[in-house]
C-alpha cells in the first residue's frame, strides 16, 4: 500500500541537523506532537501496512519566512529509504521556478510537485502558476495541490477551494492534479472536477472533527454515496494520510470501514498511486 | 540524602503494547548509589502508562485486551475535536483513558542497594497509542 501524502516535519535526526527545523513545525507547518526518531516513521508505516509514502515539502519561504521540509531534505530521506517517494515544491512566484523543478526533478529523482497556494501565498490563476503546471506536464509528473483547509496558521480558506483550479486543469489535459484533502469542506466541488475532468485525482487526506473512522463514514458514507467513489470516481482516488497530522493506522482503518469492495480498496491504496508516479502499468 | 533522576528512551513497536523496563529501574537503582531509599518510576505521556504486574506473556495480552474493551475506539469521546493549538484533531480519548486506568507511576523500596520487589511483580512500561519513542523518569532517592 502506497500512502501519497505525509510531511516529514517530526524527524529529530532532522531537528538536530538543521537549525531551523523544529521552529519550522512549531511555527509553520504548526504541529504540537513531539519530535520522534525517523525509526517512528517506519514503525507508522508498518503498524498500518503501508509499503511507501510520499513525501512533501511546501516551498513557502518567501510567504512564512521558513519552507515546511525543503527539496534536499526530501531527497536526503529517499537515499535513506527506498521506502520513501519524494516530491518537490517550488515558488511559482519566484523567477526560475520551472528550471528549479525541472532540477530537482531530473537531477535530485524527485517524483511530482508539491503546491499551496494558501502556505505559498500565491494566486491559483497567476499566469506564472501556470508555466509551472507547463514545465510539470513536459517533465510527466503529477500536481498534488492543497485543497481545501489548511491547519497551517494564517493560511486563508479561500485559496483552498477546488474550482480555482478549473481553468488550470481545462488547460493541461495531460498533467495529473491530486486534490490533497478531497477539498474538504467542498467536497462536492472536488467530487465534480474528478467526475469532469479525467485528469483530477483526489486524496484521503482529510479528517478535521470526530475520529477519523466517524468522519469518513459521514463524509463518504452519508454526505457522498459510497457508490460514487466505488463506481465513477474508483481509478482517481489515492489513499493519502497527511501523516503526522493523524496516524497513518487510523487513516487505513478509516478508509476500509466505508465498505468499498477489495477491489476498489486496491486502486486506492495502492494501484491508483502507482500509475500516478509511473511506478507500474494498470489496467482499467 | 541522595536524588538521582534518569530519564530513559523507550521505542515502542506495535500500536499497544507492554513493555518490561525491570531491568532499565534496577540499573537505575545499581548506579544511584542509594543504599535505602524509594524509587519512583512515572511516564511522561498522557496515553501511555506504567503498571506492576506478574510478567507473562498472556498477561500482558489479557490487559491490553480488556482496556480494550473497557475503553473501545467507538466510544463517544467528547476529545474528538479540532484542536487548532496542536494541528490535529484529538481522537485519541481512549489511549488517555487507558492510561488513568492504568496507572501511570509506581514506588519500590530500596534496601541494601536493591530493588525490594515481589519475586513475580515486573514494571511494565504501556503503551497504548503507538508506535512512538516514549521516555519514562527513574527518580532515586535515600541515603
Amino acid at each position: 500500500m502506497i500512502d501519497f501524502h505525509t510531511h516529514p516535519v517530526l524527524i529529530r535526526e532532522f531537528a538536530e541537523k538543521y537549525p531551523d527545523y523544529t521552529r519550522m513545525a512549531r511555527e509553520v507547518f504548526q504541529i504540537g506532537n513531539n519530535l520522534q526518531p525517523l525509526e517512528t516513521f517506519f514503525l507508522q508505516m508498518d503498524v498500518a501496512g503501508i509499503e511507501r509514502a510520499v513525501l512533501l515539502p511546501v516551498a513557502c519561504a518567501r510567504a512564512r519566512g521558513l519552507a515546511v521540509s525543503s527539496n534536499e531534505q526530501v531527497t536526503e530521506l529517499c537515499g535513506i529509504s527506498s521506502r520513501f517517494i519524494g516530491f518537490a515544491s517550488v515558488d511559482p512566484l519566484q523567477p526560475g521556478a520551472a528550471k528549479e523543478l525541472e532540477a530537482a526533478i531530473r537531477g535530485l529523482g524527485l517524483k511530482g510537485l508539491k503546491l499551496d497556494a494558501a502556505l505559498q501565498d500565491f494566486d491559483l490563476n497567476d499566469p506564472k502558476v501556470f508555466d509551472l503546471y507547463e514545465a510539470a506536464a513536459a517533465l510527466g509528473i503529477p500536481v498534488l495541490i492543497h485543497t481545501g483547509m489548511s491547519w497551517a496558521p494564517g493560511t486563508p480558506l479561500d485559496r483552498g477551494r477546488p474550482l480555482l483550479l478549473e481553468p488550470a486543469i481545462a488547460r493541461f489535459p495531460r498533467l495529473n492534479f491530486v486534490l490533497a484533502h478531497w477539498g474538504w469542506p467542498w467536497v462536492w466541488d472536488a467530487n465534480a472536477l474528478a467526475l469532469k475532468y479525467p485528469n483530477v485525482y483526489v486524496d484521503t487526506s482529510c479528517f478535521y472533527y470526530d475520529g477519523p473512522t466517524e468522519f469518513f463514514q459521514f463524509h463518504f458514507q452519508q454526505q457522498m454515496p459510497v457508490t460514487l467513489l466505488e463506481r465513477s470516481l474508483r481509478n482517481q482516488i489515492v489513499f493519502g494520510s497527511n501523516y503526522p497530522r493523524v496516524e497513518i493506522k487510523n487513516m487505513v482503518k478509516a478508509i476500509k470501514s466505508i465498505g468499498l469492495t477489495d477491489g476498489c480498496l486496491e486502486k486506492i491504496l495502492r494501484t491508483n498511486a502507482e500509475k500516478l508516479l509511473g511506478l507500474s502499468p494498470v489496467k482499467h | 540524602m541522595i536524588i538521582k533522576l534518569d530519564k530513559i528512551k523507550v521505542q515502542s513497536r506495535k500500536a499497544e503494547e507492554a513493555i518490561d523496563i525491570t531491568p532499565q529501574v534496577d540499573e537505575s537503582v545499581a548506579k544511584s548509589g542509594v543504599k535505602n531509599g524509594l524509587v519512583n518510576v512515572m511516564t511522561c505521556h498522557t496515553s501511555s502508562g506504567l503498571l506492576v504486574t506478574e510478567g507473562l506473556p498472556c498477561l500482558e495480552e489479557d490487559i491490553l485486551t480488556h482496556f480494550a474493551r473497557l475503553l473501545p475506539e467507538d466510544e463517544n469521546y467528547h476529545h474528538r475535536r479540532y484542536l487548532d493549538f496542536d494541528g490535529r484533531v484529538g481522537f485519541n480519548a481512549e489511549t488517555h483513558l487507558k492510561s488513568i486506568l492504568g496507572g501511570i507511576q509506581c514506588s519500590f523500596p530500596i534496601e541494601n542497594g536493591k530493588i525490594v520487589r515481589g519475586s513475580r511483580q515486573t514494571i511494565y512500561f504501556m503503551e497504548y497509542d503507538g508506535p512512538l519513542e516514549r521516555t519514562y523518569m527513574v527518580q532515586v532517592l535515600g541515603e
